[in-house]
């Protein structure tokens, strides 16, 4: 079996099964939904560590008329997001079962949801067609839009929930259409084939794109929904926030580069979020004293210097940005850990309350200084290579670039290392504030930590190794990124005095506002997309108390009209000659006595059960003409509906009156005329479509084909079954669904009345 | 509530019921060559759910679940034969011998067909449900 089918089928059936198991046994699923990322990260080793030529894909042909199809595979960026994805979601699966206690509830579920985001995630890293890309980024909004509303008990967890939903599902929308108009342009729905696409076309798409992006990535203005996302466990954020969710944005970008990237506003634009959101960002870290919510913040900034350097697209910025994605998910990964560790141990994560847990937590402190020192860019860690290659990128442009993507780095790593540094005085350093009490140590939460800080210093030891992960998914962006490698030493070059005095200002930064509140930022943008939510609610509320006033004969009127104005046009393409009065006989008969009988009475009858009646046999009465034009499958249906729809008219009659109660005669004569020309109304447009048949039927092909493919002779019932049985599906949840509106409808009308009694 | 005091017509629509059943199936089965299908036995069999509903005779089987069914066959008819390789929809045909019925043919079909049955039926006993009359205590088995 393909590795890559059963790694994704692995992941769904261990969803599936999970979702099974009873809420009481969450600790045993929580315990085991680590082994499925295990399994995707093995798979994924074997595909960096093997070196045979072709990349695993996997092509799963759904609807080929209309070329749905997923397509997956696992090229070298791929197989780096992959680690990243499954080798750090192992790692939390792990934290999550010290984060949470033995009394938690709902950890079953939680782990049931962060599996199917995981999957989801595997899915966008993996798809190759623009489809299958599409799908799974929207499963990820959903995925994340639980794990954020996890408490959902919590008002404010459910708001941010919402939030991240409608910004990031807003943003999808952008997506699908950047997609139809590249997929349009390009010719071809494989990533892998598209080649550049410029004009008026691909710029549009390239904004839509870059619009997308920058919603999952949390890039300014878009970025108000993170924030409010650290409602989530920490174990959420951790993973989400740090190595998979948001760098789905960046990973877009990277993707489609190579098609957008010579389009006239890929590079502006991407440029643009990428500035303002590495600058906000990193001013927002600066002024909360949740450390939590610093961590947000600097993350918005952190995606923001990555989407500079990949919009920007010249080798060594796309390089150095595909390092930064993998030195960011390691270190920002741990510190989020360590950060929930402080939260459960020590009851707060707000660092002016937090005091002395430098010599209680040693371990927690260590590994948060270690990963710090990464994000900070301070050798020998991976987070100094990576930032150097990401000055020396900026060092290699020219002109305006130059001097925008150099304001980007270097004003950004001053902030970084600025916020980091009051991150880590804030958490571990000296305080004139008692000690904080701090609970036992959970192994569970310290290891996974640990490791990721381990592995912020050993990327530094084995460079080797990690070019090799690095280069080819660079080159797979942009092929000019062979010649590039991290360097482990760079001498003492302009990049690395840059280096040193970005962490010299930075460090004198943090220390300057460390014992200053800047006071914390209201959230503006956050209120904004609230307010503007409740806004879209209430003009709906409005909207519907004008629309639906809920007087029956209003609604058929404006129903008739619509009627009358959608057949008007049909006037003119009515041709006299095309009509003729009958093929036989006895359907004059039929539609003259039995047809216009039955009007007589349900229009004269003063009882509702008489009308009723009348109007069945109209039914009835149609069915006979069916039955005269050949059509028995027609007739027979027409025949059980009507008899259905009398039942239920008898029964819905027991709600009225007997009789109809009298009504003026003005408003007889107007019914009577609204009834007129709504059936002059149909028969005109029957007549017009009567008059030009637009081809002959293919009877004789469909009847061959009835009998050979569809295995009946039964023309009507093959068609409906085999030959247009998507139509039929989709009519019969259409039914379902209409189905389902009546019964909350009725039920809730009777509890209305039962609440009245 | 429309509850007949007459026991004449209960044991009427009780003695109809099997034969209207029959129909019904025999209707299933007949729109594989000629009028009939799932849509038409859907129908009756809501029909028959119908008259039994009017003398009194409450069904216990709840609308929501039956469309769910239903939705569930129809949806699992179509993705099967991905599973097998071949293309959403697709249809296979099996045809044997059978001792005493001969030559037996069936089709996928047929359990899409089933699946719009009980779609439709659903679909008549809400509908019935939610227009009969003060139903102020909720039938055994209905859900909200």
């Amino acid at each position: 079996m393909n590795s890559l089918a059963f790694v994704l089928v692995l992941h769904l059936c261990w969803v599936g099964l999970s979702a099974c198991v009873p809420s009481s046994q969450g600790r045993m699923v929580l315990r085991l939904a680590a082994i499925p990322p295990l399994v995707s990260t093995v798979v994924a080793l074997g595909v960096l560590l093997g070196s045979s030529g072709d990349a695993p894909s996997l092509d799963v042909s759904w609807v080929p008329g209309l070329d749905l199809e997923f397509v997956f595979q696992i090229d070298s960026l791929a197989a780096l997001m992959t680690l990243l994805v499954s080798g750090i979601g192992v790692l939390v699966f792990v934290y999550a079962n010290g984060y949470f206690g033995p009394t938690a509830a709902g950890t079953g579920r939680f782990a049931t949801t962060l599996l199917a985001f995981s999957t989801a995630m595997l899915g966008l890293v993996w798809a190759d067609s623009v489809w299958t890309l599409f799908v799974f980024w929207e499963a990820t909004s959903i995925t994340s839009f639980l794990l954020v509303g996890h408490k959902s008990v919590d008002a404010a967890a459910r708001l941010a929930a919402r939030r991240a939903l409608l910004i990031t599902a807003g943003g999808g929308l952008a997506l699908l259409a950047g997609l139809l108009i590249l997929a349009d342009r390009a010719g071809t729905t494989r990533l892998d084939d598209m080649g550049p696409v410029g004009g008026t076309a691909g710029g549009v798409a390239a904004a839509l794109v870059l619009v997308a992006a920058a919603t999952k990535s949390a890039q300014f203005p878009f970025h108000v929904w993170l924030p409010g996302a650290m409602a989530a466990p920490t174990p959420v954020s951790a993973y989400l926030h740090s190595a998979t969710m948001v760098k789905a944005g960046v990973l877009l970008v990277a993707l489609l580069g190579p098609a957008l990237g010579e389009t006239d506003v890929w590079k502006p634009v991407g440029i643009g979020f990428g500035l303002l959101s590495a600058f906000w960002g990193a001013i927002g870290a600066l002024r909360h004293t949740d450390a939590k919510l610093i961590l947000a913040w600097g993350t918005v900034s952190q995606l923001g210097l990555m989407i500079v350097l990949l919009s920007a697209g010249s080798g060594k910025a796309v390089f150095a940005a595909v390092s930064l994605i993998l030195a960011h998910a390691v270190f920002k990964a741990a510190l989020f850990m360590v950060v929930g560790e402080i939260d459960v141990r020590a009851g707060t994560r707000d660092i002016s309350a937090l005091s002395g847990l430098g010599s209680r937590m040693p371990l927690a402190a260590m590994v948060a200084v270690v990963s710090g020192a990464s994000m900070a860019g301070v050798p020998p860690l991976l987070g100094f290579t990576a930032k150097e290659a990401a000055i020396e990128a900026a060092l290699k442009m020219d002109g305006l670039e130059a001097l925008v993507v150099g304001f980007a780095v270097i004003g950004g790593s001053v902030l970084t290392v600025a916020y980091t540094v009051r991150l880590l005085l804030g958490l571990f350093g000296p305080s004139d504030q008692p000690a904080t009490d701090i609970a036992d140590r959970r192994p569970a939460m310290a290891f996974p930590s640990a490791l990721l800080a381990v592995g912020s210093v050993l990327g530094y030891v084995f460079l080797g190794t990690v070019n090799s992960l690095v280069r080819p998914a660079a080159v797979q962006v942009q092929p000019e990124a062979e010649v590039y490698y991290l360097l482990r030493w760079p001498g003492i070059t302009t990049a690395f005095l840059i280096s040193v005095a970005i962490v010299v200002a930075g460090s004198t930064v943090g220390w300057l506002v460390f014992r200053r509140p800047l006071g914390v930022p209201s959230p503006v943008g956050a209120g904004v997309v609230d307010r503007g939510t409740d806004g879209v609610l209430s003009v709906a509320r409005f909207v519907t108390g004008r629309v639906q006033h809920g007087s029956l004969p209003v609604y058929m009127a404006v129903m008739a009209m619509t009627v009358i104005v959608a057949a008007l046009p049909f006037a003119f393409d009515v041709e006299p000659s095309a009509i003729y009065l009958w093929d036989s006989p006895m359907q004059g008969v039929l539609a003259v006595v039995v047809v216009g009988a039955a009007v007589l009475t349900s229009g004269m009858a003063s009882s509702r059960l008489g009308a009723a009646l009348g109007l069945g046999s109209v039914g009835v009465a149609v069915s006979g003409l069916f039955v005269v034009h050949g059509a028995p499958d027609l007739a027979l249906t027409q025949l059980l509906v009507e008899t259905v729809i009398v039942v239920g008219f008898v029964l819905g009659l027991g709600h009225l009156t007997r009789r109809f109660p009298s009504a003026k005669a003005g408003w007889r004569l107007l019914r009577l005329v609204v009834s007129v020309c709504v059936g002059g109304a149909v028969a005109l447009a029957l007549a017009s479509s009567a008059s030009n048949p637009s081809g002959v039927p293919p009877l004789e092909d469909l009847t061959v084909a009835a009998v050979d493919e569809g295995g009946g002779n039964n023309l009507v019932n093959v068609i409906l079954t085999d030959v247009r049985a998507l139509d039929t599906l989709g009519e019969v949840v259409v039914l379902a669904v209409a189905a389902l509106g009546i019964l909350a409808l009725t039920e809730s009308g009777r509890s209305r009345k039962e609440e009245v009694a | 509530m429309i509850r007949s005091t007459s026991p004449v017509a209960e044991l009427g629509v009780r003695a109809a019921t099997p034969p209207a059943l029959m129909v019904g199936m025999f209707l299933f089965f007949a729109g594989h060559n000629r009028p009939g299908g799932g849509f038409a036995a859907g129908l009756i069999i809501g029909a028959v759910v119908a008259l039994r509903w009017m003398v009194g005779l409450r069904t216990t089987v709840v609308p929501s679940q039956l469309m769910a069914a239903g939705i569930v066959i129809v949806a699992g008819v179509a993705l099967a034969p991905v599973l097998f390789g071949s293309v959403v929809l697709d249809q296979a045909v099996w045809s044997t011998s059978l001792p005493v019925l001969g030559k037996v043919k069936a089709g996928s079909a047929a359990i899409f067909d089933i699946g719009v049955s009980a779609i439709v039926v659903g679909l008549v006993i809400a509908v019935i449900d939610g227009l009969s009359p003060a139903t102020t205590s909720a039938p055994e088995g209905q859900s909200s």
